[in-house]
């Protein structure tokens, strides 16, 4: 087993004066989860390809272990893929697609035999063995796609969005599968997707891209509650936070957080804070969590300073919760996530709480959280 | 034979000093006063001789020289590689040339040494390698993993530089199915193809050891049709490369829209997409290309491309109608849904440049 480093990585293509990677770092500890997250075009996928060999590296250092490994041809990386495709051998049966890498490596028979059966055991395909691809499910094959990366016995296991062909219900499954299966064999994994979802529940450390550039690299508890930065904090979280632009003000001794449609106190440690770095006065993005938005009559009684007012335009009852589309709040619409039980239609008005100690406040300009700066 | 028999390898400088044939192959004979030779293997600086001082008869000789010549043959593992590669390597180069000529429907001549291995239907894979010079494995090397990948009768073929024509039996398409004795419709054989093609990167992505485009055809008799077939071969990973970047496996029955794009002249392409200034920029949103490329992959059917994409029949229809308001372009309607696609492929093309 090993860990990872990538010291000041670039990837620039031929042709283009923008690179798609810029001084990538990050040193990935071994047996560690790391997933890389963004969106499309990111450069989590071209990351990943450079650590697996695909992808030539422009500039920097890759280490796998204590080896530099930027020359390295992939087979002789020891690490194994798995990637969204996960296409299989078409003509070989199961077995034949678990043991093909380690045939090719002249392993003994009777090693391949083990090892194959052991996968096969911890991935609960056993009685699948004798069959040919075409047979399986989609949610076997990627068991199979798993075994074959399985039996190598790698050093680091590389995923790039193994799960987006398969259907929500499986992938939810798989998802736990995999997360259990790499503790189970301790090894350093790296996982790219665009799912924050599928980060946030498998990741040790998530590493959120943008533009080819990090944005923060944390556990998944930190980058929810602690976003460095305006792109992670809207990036992670379903449905996101909420993004209101507004005026800081002072008033009687309280800090004021002015918006169409709210007038809010901000809680004392925050507004000291504000105080400090010069914001009071100027625009400010403040960051809610549809989650932080009560109705619950308790609440509202406790929080006099934050409730706001605004009509539902539009309300989705998942059953255990319901998303109200608020209108009448900043210029967009604000997303409050609610009990399912709260009896509440469209197009009323509904009386809400902010939980103004669960706020972010972002600079206008530079987009960075100032309250974790 | 009543003598002696003595296997040796000499240097094919000794060979020629001897009196043998300068271009040594396996079944050359040479008479010398006591002694008898037989060429039974070369390699790259040695050829490996049978040496007797038996008298023999000139049918005897010809026996020797048949087996020798057979053994080489219908065994292609106890070809010496490089001798496989030099055969390989000769069709190849005619390979080119027939191409550069345009004669495309030249069938390849009885003087190949391959020819006999090539009149059994076979399956022509097309593989183009990316990988960084230095990492340029050997002939040797490809061929051991493609053989097991493909079985022990397939057929490595270099054309030009980092390009090379694999030919796979057609019996491989029957192993795919789960079933036997059924006959394979034409559709399934497609669909077998693609697998089989899909596998193939994926094989030598991992275990060759870097990024390669694959494109797979419909089952040939080599003989007859092998030149036509790597010309297209080739056009269909141009065209897949050119208009569909990010895929490695092309398929030629999937580029036939990409092929009368590209034959149109650059002036024409440009006006057409001048006249539809504005809409190109709708493909800058991953989700909106995302969502056609499901759409027309699904030819046009709105439940089938919102199960495909994992999303609620109304989110697709107000994606869609997004897209009318914005861009004008209805892909619920044929004639849009036309210009929609070839706007789509020709901005991929354009906006690289």
């Amino acid at each position: 087993m090993a860990g990872v480093r990538l010291e000041h990585v670039y990837k620039k293509y031929p042709g283009s004066d923008k690179a798609s990677v810029t001084d990538f770092n990050l040193d990935i500890q071994d047996k560690e989860f790391l997933v890389l997250v963004g969106p499309s075009g990111c450069g989590k996928s071209t990351t990943l390809r450079m650590i697996a060999g695909l992808e030539e590296i422009s500039e920097g250092k890759l280490y796998i272990g204590d080896r530099v490994v930027n020359d390295v041809a992939p087979k002789d990386r020891d690490i194994a893929m798995v990637f969204q495709s996960y296409a299989l051998y078409p003509h070989m049966n199961v077995y034949q697609n678990m043991a093909f890498g380690l045939k090719l490596r002249k392993f003994r028979k009777d090693e391949i035999d083990r090892r194959v059966r052991e996968a096969a055991r911890t991935l609960e395909i056993e009685h699948l063995l004798d069959r040919k691809p075409k047979a399986l499910s989609g949610g076997q094959r990627q068991r199979v796609a798993l075994g074959r990366a399985i039996v190598r016995e790698p050093q680091v296991f590389l995923m790039d969005e193994p799960l987006s062909n398969l259907d929500a219900k499986l992938r939810t499954q798989m998802r736990a599968n995999i997360s259990k299966l790499m503790k189970r064999l301790e090894t350093t994994c790296i996982y790219v997707t665009h799912d924050q979802t599928e980060a946030m529940t498998m990741g040790d450390r998530i590493v959120v891209m943008k533009d080819g550039f990090i944005q923060q690299a944390a556990t998944p508890e930190e980058l929810y509650n602690h976003p460095i930065n305006l792109f992670v904090a809207g990036f992670i979280g379903a449905p996101a936070m909420n993004f209101i632009t507004g005026q800081l003000t002072e008033e009687g001794g309280a800090v004021r957080f002015k918006a169409t449609g709210i007038n809010v106190v901000v809680p004392a440690g925050k507004a000291q804070l504000l105080r400090e770095k010069g914001y009071i006065g100027r625009e400010i993005i403040v960051g809610i969590r549809p989650e932080d938005l009560h109705e619950e009559p308790v609440f509202i009684e406790a929080s006099p300073n934050s409730v706001i007012s605004a009509t539902i335009e539009v309300s989705e009852n998942l059953g255990h919760e319901m998303y109200l589309y608020l209108n009448g709040l900043g210029k967009d619409n604000v997303i409050a996530r609610l009990d399912g039980r709260a009896q509440l239609q469209e197009g009323q008005t509904v009386k809400l709480a902010i939980d103004m100690n669960k706020i972010h406040i972002f600079d206008k300009d530079t987009e960075l959280n100032i309250l974790e700066a | 034979m009543n003598a002696p028999v003595e296997i040796d390898t000499m240097t094919k400088t000794d060979w020629t000093k001897t009196g043998g044939a300068k271009l040594a192959e396996p079944g050359d004979q040479l008479q010398l006063e006591h002694d008898f030779f037989l060429v039974t293997k070369v390699e790259t600086n040695q050829v490996q001789v049978l040496r007797t001082k038996a008298k023999l008869s000139l049918l005897e000789k010809e026996l020797l020289s048949w087996i020798a010549k057979q053994g080489t043959m219908m065994k292609t593992g106890n070809v010496s590689a490089s001798e496989l590669e030099r055969q390989a390597r000769k069709l190849g180069e005619w390979l080119q040339q027939s191409i550069d000529a345009g004669e495309w429907r030249v069938e390849i001549p009885e003087r190949f040494e391959l020819h006999h291995r090539l009149f059994d239907g076979m399956i022509p894979f097309m593989l183009m390698s990316e990988q960084a010079e230095n990492r340029e494995p050997s002939y040797g090397e490809l061929e051991k993993v493609l053989r097991s990948y493909l079985s022990d009768d397939m057929l490595l073929v270099p054309l030009r530089e980092r390009e090379w024509l694999i030919l796979g039996s057609d019996r491989l398409l029957a192993e795919v199915e789960t079933y036997e004795g059924d006959l394979i419709e034409r559709g399934e054989t497609k669909e077998a193809l693609v697998s089989l093609a899909t596998g193939l990167h994926e094989m030598l992505t991992e275990e060759w050891g870097g990024d390669c485009h694959v494109a797979v055809g419909e089952p040939i008799i080599p003989t007859e049709s092998l030149v036509y077939s790597v010309a297209m071969l080739r056009e269909t990973i141009y065209l897949g490369r050119k208009f569909h970047v990010g895929m490695h496996v092309h398929m030629p029955w999937l580029v036939h829209l990409e092929r009368l794009l590209s034959g149109i002249p650059e002036p024409v392409r440009a006006r057409f997409m001048d006249e539809m200034s504005g809409r190109q920029d709708l493909f800058t949103d991953p989700e909106t290309v995302s969502t056609l490329d499901a759409f027309f992959a699904m030819d046009c059917n709105v439940s089938e491309t919102a199960k495909r994409l994992f999303i609620h029949r109304n989110t697709l229809l107000y994606r869609l109608d997004k897209l009318k308001q914005e861009a004008g372009l209805d892909v619920r309607s044929f004639n849009d849904a036309i210009l929609v696609r070839l706007l789509m492929l020709l901005y991929k093309v354009t906006k690289r440049k």
